[in-house]
């Protein structure tokens, strides 16, 4: 049933009762939490609220916070869409979340370990082994190595959506490099410049002490024999889309941004080039894929990695931050497994559900999908981004044929989970000039070290700009949204 | 500090100051013309010419005939010469944005948003009637960069390199615009063969007014500006901030920040510029007067080794290969 609410810049807004409303309830209320929002909201004229947004987008501008699109001519630089109107989380459900991503992390650690090491929980049949030898994220020289302080995905990104029953569900785990926290400082920051006022009604938990945090966690994993390491964050370089991040976190941390021409290997240990010499690096968070980082061990085309630097890795004299070989942890069909890991190494039953998903791998399972791709969410297991995702009752026959042939080919590359209904939110739209609702999902941000874990108690609402869309990600046309999560 | 991004913060200094620098030229010889006090030096081809020798180091042949909306556009905005503001300004961009994390964010910021602004700027509203509007607002654009860089960073070797870059660059283009300017009274000389006003104050005025020191020249020295007077402020003046001797002064202090744990051999950079500030010290006005092409020649050049040794002492970055039979992974059988 489609309900119409009459306000001049919410004129737009027709929302779905398929899915949750993070607005609006069933009964065409607006949610207790967003009362004050949504009464300042509705004071602004077309014409204010337009002016504001155009405020806020050039202040990204001026700042930097952008990527580069580059044409066959000329390079243009463009932000990434933001939205002035904020998710807000209470904190009770927001614990839940927390305890959730923090369970899953620490979980997938121990799998980690355990994959590297004795693998048990292949032996004892709870994994099945096919899954680990074809992965292609599985890293043979990292059998038997013990990264310091036994910690492998010291940062992980959780993706999660509220579905139609009100609870959140996990999309997915990342665990190699979760990308997106500086957009979470960098929308808080644009909100409270267009709308400051508003967080004395709101008593929202900050986001800008992530920083701080990552620092701590990365000297707790400091090698053995140090006592102050020098730690380093290692690009790409400038052309990466992700570079402003990068350049962000080492200023938050006050922490070389080194490029891998800045590093050399001397006698196992890591060296920066200074001005005044050579400087021994202790810990890397690295930014670079696994197979990238050293052309010695893994590709020898790679430009970007430091040659030596995985021997020195092996030697314990250096701690990558994450351990490479993580990949194979959040491939999409480990994922299904989750809840039988979390039991295994914890004892506890997962706090968050995951989507139930078909493993293209399974017989039975493949004829389902295979029959019901009109309603099924097709994935490499694979990928990011969003990228290779087929979304069923999107596709016409001859797509879905195409989709039946490619999983055919090779079943073990996909899984499969029912569409499922991502909560929609109040979104600007510029060509309407108002708001209509958007379907978003949250990235959470969740720190392992020694003795140490943290959770940004806000994370990355990313938001589908396009009606009806429900690829959230920003490499395909997505935009973020702050994210309150308020203090009891 | 990384050796790659020390090399990024001095010549992101550099460019900001030779942008301003160009645009300054552009300005001040272009509207001087306007009220030039004879007809060469009035003449578009004439100051067409000095912008051209200036900015790109060309003398242009004189048989062909140039045209103002090209030379204009060629060194305003023109992508294609690597001499234009415009390349000049997104150089410095570039190079802040490869050192961003050291930088503050107001100094990125404003960078960003000039760069923003150069590079929209509409060619053809420049080339039309944007001279004046476009050059003052790079003028303006620089003094802001400089009093964020003063302002919100912290003055360690960071702030130094950034310095050092700031005045070398300035050395060197002050340098240059004497050299044209010079060159400019030669050609006029030749032309009206001795019927000129004295030494041709106009020449002089614009090439302090280029300097920024048209102002406080006349205020020193309560007379009209004369060659002997103008070279000598400008180049040997230790209390004018555009001059060569006080720009030769502030690499130093900047150099002694940066070297100050570190032992100074000779050639080193340091040594060099102790070396330099030495000889302007007892330098006189009529040395140079008498020699201006060869004192601007040698100075030149030294500035260039200067560069060169400021890049060998602490920017170069190296590739480190190690011996591949050590350093291959143990593959761990299992």
């Amino acid at each position: 049933m489609e309900k119409t609410i009459e306000l001049p810049l919410f004129s737009s807004y027709e929302y779905n009762s398929n899915f949750y409303d993070e607005l609006f309830s069933k009964n065409n209320e607006v949610r207790e939490i967003y009362k004050t929002l949504f009464k300042l909201f509705s004071q602004y004229s077309v014409n204010e609220f337009n002016s504001l947004n155009e405020r806020a987008k050039e202040s990204f501008f001026n700042l930097g916070i952008t990527f580069q699109v580059y044409g066959e001519n000329s390079v243009q630089e463009k932000i990434f869409p933001f939205d002035l109107f904020p998710r807000i989380i209470e904190e009770k459900e927001w614990i839940n979340i927390e305890k959730g991503v923090l369970q899953r992390s620490k979980a997938l650690n121990h799998f980690l370990w355990d994959l590297y090491h004795d693998q048990k929980i292949i032996k004892q049949g709870i994994v099945p082994l096919d899954l680990i030898s074809s992965s292609e994220n599985f890293i043979e020289q990292m059998k038997g190595l013990d990264p310091p302080e036994g910690i492998y995905n010291h940062i992980s990104g959780t993706d999660l959506i509220k579905h139609s029953d009100g609870n959140y569900y996990v999309l997915e785990d990342n665990i190699r490099c979760p990308s997106g926290v500086s957009y979470v400082v960098g929308n808080r920051t644009a909100v409270k410049h267009a709308l400051f006022g508003i967080f004395n009604k709101y008593n929202t938990h900050r986001v800008v002490d992530y920083g701080a945090n990552l620092l701590e966690i990365m000297e707790s994993v400091k090698p053995k024999g140090v006592d102050n390491p020098v730690c380093v964050i290692i690009t790409p370089g400038v052309y990466n889309s992700a570079y402003y991040e990068h350049s962000f976190l080492a200023k938050q941390m006050g922490i070389d941004l080194v490029e891998g021409r800045d590093l050399f290997v001397e006698n196992d240990f890591v060296y920066k080039q200074t001005i005044y010499g050579p400087k021994k690096v202790d810990v890397i968070y690295r930014r670079i894929d696994d197979l990238f980082i050293d052309p010695l061990a893994f590709r020898p085309d790679s430009l970007l990695g430091v040659p030596g630097l995985f021997s020195v890795y092996q030697k314990g004299n250096v701690c990558l931050v994450n351990a490479p070989g993580t990949g194979v942890a959040d491939d999409k069909a480990i994922y299904t497994y989750l809840p039988e890991i979390i039991k295994y190494y914890l004892d506890e039953d997962s706090i968050l559900s995951n989507v139930h998903t078909y493993h293209c791998s399974r017989k039975n399972e493949l004829s389902y999908v295979l029959e019901n791709i009109d309603k099924l969410v097709i994935k490499p297991v694979d990928e990011s981004g969003g990228y290779g995702i087929s979304i069923g009752n999107k596709l016409t026959k001859a797509e879905i044929q195409k989709v039946r042939d490619t999983v055919k080919a090779n079943p073990r590359k996909y899984i499969a989970q029912p569409i499922m209904s991502l909560s929609t939110h109040p979104t600007y739209i510029e060509e309407t000039r108002s708001f209509e609702p958007r379907h978003v999902d949250l990235r959470t941000f969740t720190l392992l070290g020694k003795d140490k874990e943290y959770v940004l108690k806000g994370g990355l609402s990313r938001v589908a700009l396009r009606k009806g869309n429900l690829i959230v990600n920003s490499s395909q046309g997505g935009g973020s949204k702050d994210t309150w999560v308020l203090k009891s | 500090m990384l050796a790659r991004v020390a090399n990024n913060l001095f010549w992101m200094g550099r460019y900001i100051e030779r942008s301003e620098h160009l645009a300054r030229y552009l300005n001040v010889n272009y509207f001087s013309s306007l009220d030039a006090p004879n007809e060469l030096s009035q003449s578009s081809d004439f100051v067409l010419r000095s912008i051209m020798f200036m900015a790109s180091g060309e003398i242009i042949d004189s048989k062909i005939n140039l045209k103002e909306e090209d030379v204009l556009f060629n060194v305003g905005l023109n992508t294609e010469k690597s001499y234009s503001i415009k390349q000049s300004f997104n150089a410095a961009y570039e190079n802040a944005r490869s050192s961003r994390d050291l930088i503050s964010t107001e100094l990125f910021e404003s960078i960003n948003r000039i760069n923003h602004s150069i590079k929209n700027y509409d060619p053809e509203a420049f080339v039309k009637n944007g001279l004046y509007d476009f050059t003052t607002m790079i003028t303006k654009s620089t003094a802001e960069i400089r009093s964020k860089i003063k302002g919100t960073l912290l003055h360690d070797e960071t702030y130094a390199i950034i310095m050092l870059g700031i005045y070398l660059e300035r050395a060197l283009q002050v340098t240059l615009i004497i050299n044209s300017k010079c060159s400019d009274a030669s050609v006029e000389k030749n032309e009206y063969k001795g019927t000129l006003l004295e030494d041709g104050s106009h020449v002089w005025s614009t090439l302090l007014k280029c300097a920024f020191s048209y102002d406080m020249m006349r205020r020193l020295y309560k007379k009209t500006p004369i060659k002997k007077n103008t070279l000598e402020f400008l180049i040997l003046n230790e209390d004018c901030p555009r001059s060569i001797k006080n720009s030769l002064n502030q690499t130093k202090k900047y150099i002694g920040i940066l070297a100050k744990h570190q032992k100074i051999t000779p050639k080193s950079a340091a040594f060099l510029i102790g070396k330099i500030n030495c000889e302007f010290e007892y330098k006189q006005i009529d040395d140079i007067e008498e020699n201006i092409e060869e004192f601007i020649s040698d100075l030149i050049n030294k500035l260039v080794v200067i560069g060169e040794k400021l890049d060998d002492n602490y920017f170069k970055v190296t590739n480190h290969i190690p011996k591949t039979n050590e350093l291959t992974p143990q593959i761990q059988k299992q």
